[in-house]
């Protein structure tokens, strides 16, 4: 069992501010799950933890992006707080990835909050534009910022103040049915992630792609990378063929996202989302 | 390439307003994003410097491209630097007469634009970079993160002139770029699904400790299973979600849920462990 510093609290809350309007702007990425997974784990001084809570919530949802404004599942905030859990309890990854999934799930609700909340900034503007104050345009089009942070902040630093207890008191009463099972859900659950992101891509017309991408890891056992690299000489291929192929142009949208499906699969219902 | 039009008719924005336009937007773009008017505070708000140079000394002007660039906008953020640059090229060169022109501009390119940036900077993007930081990371080696962060802030930095390049080419830029960002994309897509295949048997390791008792013959469902093919059950369980996700009142949430939950059932009947 260890015990977060007030330090600690405040700087994990202050990241999860920091990461959700930084992955809505510039996008370097300390919103996506590994990363804040990492920075969480740096915080409370256990790196591997946070790296391996975030890596299993990332390929959750990899490749998934907030298209067209669109809430999906966060599982930043879940890589934040399950690591610092997983912590606090000193229970481990899998507890860890146990609490991140739920409270991913779960701030779908505050998003769409956040994003609601958002409204009224945007008549703001529209009432300053009447009056032609364009300083307060230029004000609330920033604004938005806070409801954005604090949908993620205020979730994590509650949790956090209050959870160390409650968390002492739930790990005494938790069965080993239930942690054994939130183990193994641990290696199944990136298998959603996967074949979420499969319904995305146009996975019939790039069949074989995947299968040599397969044969790379499974039999061959090229890491990562190395199938990466092989992926850019086919895909390098692949475009000086199209570019080379004269008359059939293809048109501006590519043959990328299928995002009608991507919205069937709910992922990011708007407003009316129908998450449990 | 090399129908620049460097001779301007008119040019009254300096540098440094297209500058901060620039950065405005960058770093701002879906800060006050909503469900009415979703990106339009960001895009209004990075347009100010533009309009104050343009129309700042009449009100009625201001007031009317104001309220035209707070109207409804959505797109995908860096690819809104693209058009961003090609509406400021048309409003400098022909003010409020624009408007209808810039309406088009905008309201035309969001939806490709969108779907490109989706593809490229969204999914296949994350795919890969979050592919390859995700494997190392399980390992506890932070370097895959430290990599894409920093293949990100590369590629946004360049992201940083977009806005500049759109402003100098105009409308034209759009009939030149759309045959190669649509065979970019493409190409990028296959590299995704690659990744994808390598990605089911590295960081889907689901053990199966159930033993088979035939009389006096015990059998490793495991061992079995592996002599098949590596990663049958990985390859099995993505295919049964992928069919899962096609059945009615199905959505990612509730598979989410049903695998949970389909884990902690076979983890109690001691499959998979």
């Amino acid at each position: 069992m260890n015990q977060l510093s007030m330090a600690q609290i405040i700087l994990l809350s202050l990241f999860a501010f920091f990461q959700i309007n930084e992955i809505i702007t510039l996008g370097i990425g300390f919103g996506n799950p590994v990363n804040a997974g990492l920075i969480a784990g740096l915080i409370v001084g256990d790196m591997k933890l946070g790296l391996a809570v975030g890596a299993t919530l990332q390929l959750m949802i990899l490749g998934v992006g907030t298209f067209g404004g669109a809430s999906i599942p966060d599982y930043a905030t879940g890589a934040i707080i399950g690591t610092a859990i997983a912590h606090i309890s000193g229970k481990g990854i899998n507890y860890g990835i146990g609490v991140g999934i739920p409270v991913g799930l779960l701030m779908v609700q505050l998003d769409i909050l956040a994003r609601f909340a958002n409204t009224y900034f945007a008549h703001r503007i529209n009432r300053a534009i009447g009056k032609n104050d364009d300083k307060a345009v230029v004000r609330n089009s920033l604004y938005g910022a806070i409801p954005w942070g604090i949908s993620r902040a205020l979730p994590v630093f509650l949790v956090l103040i209050f959870g160390e207890s409650f968390v002492k008191n739930v790990l005494n009463y938790l069965p080993q049915w239930l942690m054994g099972g939130l183990k193994a859900a641990g290696t199944m659950l990136p298998a959603v992630g996967i074949a979420i992101l499969m319904h995305y891509l146009p996975i019939k017309k790039f069949a074989a792609y995947i299968i040599f991408g397969f044969i790379g890891a499974a039999y061959l056992k090229i890491p990562m990378l190395g199938v990466a690299l092989a992926g850019v000489g086919f895909a390098i291929l692949y475009y000086q063929k199209l570019m080379n192929s004269n008359g059939e142009q293809p048109h501006i949208k590519g043959d990328g996202l299928d995002t009608e499906k991507a919205k069937e699969l709910g992922i990011g219902e708007e407003i009316t989302g129908d998450e449990e | 390439m090399k129908n620049e039009t460097t001779a301007r008719p008119v040019q009254k924005l300096t540098k440094k307003d297209l500058r901060s336009a620039n950065i405005r937007w960058i770093f701002t773009s879906s800060l006050s994003w909503n469900y009415e008017t979703m990106m339009a505070p960001g895009y209004v708000g990075s347009q100010m410097p533009i309009l104050r140079r343009l129309y700042g000394n009449d009100p009625e002007k201001m007031k009317r491209m104001m309220a035209l660039q707070a109207e409804f906008f959505n797109t995908s953020p860096h690819m809104g630097s693209i058009i961003q640059g090609i509406d400021i090229a048309l409003e400098e060169q022909q003010g409020t007469a624009a408007e209808d022109a810039i309406r088009g501009v905008k309201t035309g390119l969001m939806g490709p634009f969108a779907a490109v940036g989706d593809t490229l900077l969204g999914t296949v993007q994350s795919t890969i970079f979050g592919a390859i930081a995700s494997y190392m990371a399980l390992k506890g080696n932070p370097t895959g993160s430290i990599l894409w962060m920093g293949a990100l802030a590369a590629l946004y930095i360049w992201g940083f002139t977009w806005m500049p390049f759109a402003y100098k080419r105009g409308v034209e830029l759009v009939t030149t770029m759309s045959s190669r960002l649509a065979a970019l994309t493409d190409a990028a897509t296959l590299l995704g699904v690659t990744v994808i295949g390598a990605l089911i048997p590295t960081v889907i390791n689901i053990n199966v400790p159930f033993v088979f008792k035939v009389g006096k013959v015990t059998m490793k469902l495991q061992t079995t299973l592996n002599q098949i093919m590596p990663s049958l059950v990985p390859i099995l369980l993505v295919a049964f979600v992928y069919w899962l996700l096609d059945r009615k009142h199905m959505n990612s949430t509730r598979a989410t849920w049903f695998v949970l939950i389909l884990a902690i059932v076979l983890y109690n009947l001691k499959i998979v462990g």
